[in-house]
């Protein structure tokens, strides 16, 4: 009983870190520009099949190039970085098409909310011209994890290896990203520009490029998320990362917009609660998530740990 | 404290704005302003409500494209340079309204007022003299910016421009809002950095206070220049004396 419930709550807090990690993607964002980029699901399915493809995965037969594949086979966390990285990349080419222009013309910023949708469902029909429709499993063995054994014995309880990963990596990530917001120079710059983007450039700090940079995380924040998620279940398709933007969006109100340590709290409530409906009620997931948010917001219109509005000077 | 003449010999001015013309949209808000400020200088910029003082500043600071004439710093043109590089060539502004990060501490907002430096120490220093200046701050350093007095708000956004050592420091009428005793005490720290060098152009409504430290004024008017002397010819102008010093 104690063990089912342990392996319960590790398998929640693994999702969760997942849920936050999405989170803090649209956190990033919404603090320095105040909106919501929705191609964020899309990236983390790309991050997805990069990961894929860099653990030495091949193409299937309804892609553009079947039985193709990058020829190499990283190990997994070398993987998983790369696929980041590339998911940043595209996460920045994002910002250039359906943010930037609209910036720079002064546009009304909730339009940004149609163009990154847009940006999103090309690079979601992109994946799927590439890599066709079909789900993928992660290549078994390839991916370095063939050394590691299938599960470990946690307090009594047996635990899948890769959970324990995912949630080390995923808390590893969130770490990293608040020390370094919390600390260093450019983070300091990042959370001047989220308060006020006027003060921020008269102290000589380009809040052009404290944007990109926001992007660039953000993506790399999907990027893991996606690639983690493959490997700990699978790719069910190129809308699969749309689930989890969805779920992290609701994450994010949930936890209050703009709060980085409300992503963290209200990703770990969302994937314990899912966690906790039994297997046999698993499509009642989504609905309990919602009713959460839904509670949560009666209660507490600003989120968990949303801050109330300034009132202006 | 007494108006000094600012040596005027001075070859090339710190600051030459030549025609400066600025549109919002098919507005005009400035319609053609030349002022110069030279080293070691407190200059004041006076008019009323919406007459264009913070729009020249902004226009300065590169905030706001310039649409005619020229802003020269050093003698070189700053039409090509990006607001965010402004306080590197020594442009220091501190905005109308103090723009503090009010959800951050004190001691955060002073250590941004210097991002562009490297020099520990020197930082270090300067930040004892901020305290040392206003040593409310000191008191308050963890506080959150937000949670402070108006004339607290006000040392801090002063020190904070301080705190990036700009060779020029503008200041969009800091006086605003502010108590007449504090209104005092915001002026005396202006007078003592001048005295200490400080090349100094305030923005202000309050013409009296801004007159009795000033080395020179400049009057706005609707997106002109009005008058312009030394200031203790301007606080004896009957012409201002009735728009703004009350008769």
């Amino acid at each position: 009983m104690i063990e089912a419930l342990l392996q319960t709550l590790l398998n929640g807090a693994a999702s969760g870190g997942v849920y936050a990690l999405v989170a803090l993607g649209y956190t990033l964002i919404f603090s320095v520009l105040g909106v919501i980029n929705f191609a964020q699901g899309a990236l983390f399915s790309l991050g997805g099949y990069l990961t894929y493809l860099f653990l030495g995965g091949k193409i299937g037969v309804n892609g553009a190039l079947p039985g193709w594949g990058l020829p190499v086979g990283l190990p997994f966390w070398l993987a998983l970085l790369v696929a980041a990285l590339g998911s940043g990349a595209v996460g920045l080419l994002v910002e250039r098409i359906a943010f930037a222009p609209l910036r720079r013309r002064g546009a009304e910023p909730l339009l940004s909310l149609i163009t990154s949708l847009g940006a999103g469902v090309v690079l979601v029909n992109l994946l799927q011209l590439l890599m066709g429709a079909e789900g993928y499993a992660f290549p078994q063995g390839a991916a370095g994890l063939a050394h590691l054994p299938e599960s470990l014995l946690i307090g009594g309880a047996r635990i899948r290896t890769i959970q324990v990963l995912l949630l080390a990596i995923s808390a590893l990530a969130v770490a990293g990203l608040s020390l370094w917001l919390e600390n260093s120079r450019s983070g300091k710059a990042m959370r001047a520009v989220a308060e006020d983007a006027t003060t921020a450039t008269l102290l000589g700090i380009n809040s052009v490029a404290v944007v990109r940079l926001a992007f660039l995380l953000s993506g790399m924040l999907a990027g893991l998320g996606g690639g983690l998620i493959g490997m700990s279940v699978s790719l069910a398709g190129p809308y699969f990362g749309i689930s989890y933007g969805l779920k992290g969006l609701a994450v994010l109100v949930l936890g209050g917009l703009g709060s980085v340590p409300g992503a963290i709290v209200g990703g770990l409530v969302m994937g314990l609660a899912e966690a906790l409906i039994p297997a046999e009620a698993s499509g009642w997931r989504d609905a309990l998530a919602f009713a959460i948010l839904f509670a949560v917001l009666v209660l507490r219109p600003s989120g968990l740990l949303g801050r109330r509005q300034l009132e202006k000077v | 404290m007494s108006s000094r003449i600012a040596p005027q010999a001075a070859t090339q001015p710190l600051l030459q704005i030549e025609r400066l013309q600025v549109h919002y949209g098919s507005v005009q808000a400035l319609a053609g302003v030349s002022l110069q400020v030279h080293r070691g200088e407190l200059v004041t910029l006076l008019g009323s409500n919406g007459a264009g003082k913070s729009t020249t500043l902004r226009a300065i600071s590169r905030l706001e494209p310039a649409s005619g004439g020229r802003i020269l710093w050093h003698g070189a043109n700053l039409a090509a340079v990006p607001a965010h590089r402004t306080l590197k060539l020594g442009i220091g502004h501190c905005p109308e309204g103090r723009r503090l990060l009010n959800r951050q501490s004190v001691a955060f907002n002073l250590e941004l007022g210097a991002y562009l430096r490297r020099d520990r120490e020197a930082i270090a220093a300067d930040l004892e003299r901020c305290y040392g200046l206003f040593p409310r701050l000191a008191e308050r350093r963890q506080q959150q910016a937000g949670a402070l007095s108006g004339g607290e708000q006000q040392m801090l956004a002063i020190a904070r421009a301080l705190m990036g050592r700009p060779e020029l420091l503008m200041l969009d009428e800091p006086s605003l809002g502010l108590a007449p005793k504090l209104v005092a005490e915001v002026m005396t720290v202006l007078a003592e950095l001048h005295a200490n060098g400080q090349t100094i152009l305030l923005v202000e409504q309050n013409a009296q206070a801004a007159l009795e430290i000033a080395d020179r004024g400049y009057v706005l008017e609707a997106g002109r220049i009005q008058l312009q002397d030394n200031a203790t010819a301007l606080l004896r102008n009957p012409q201002l004396k009735a728009a703004y010093l009350g008769g």
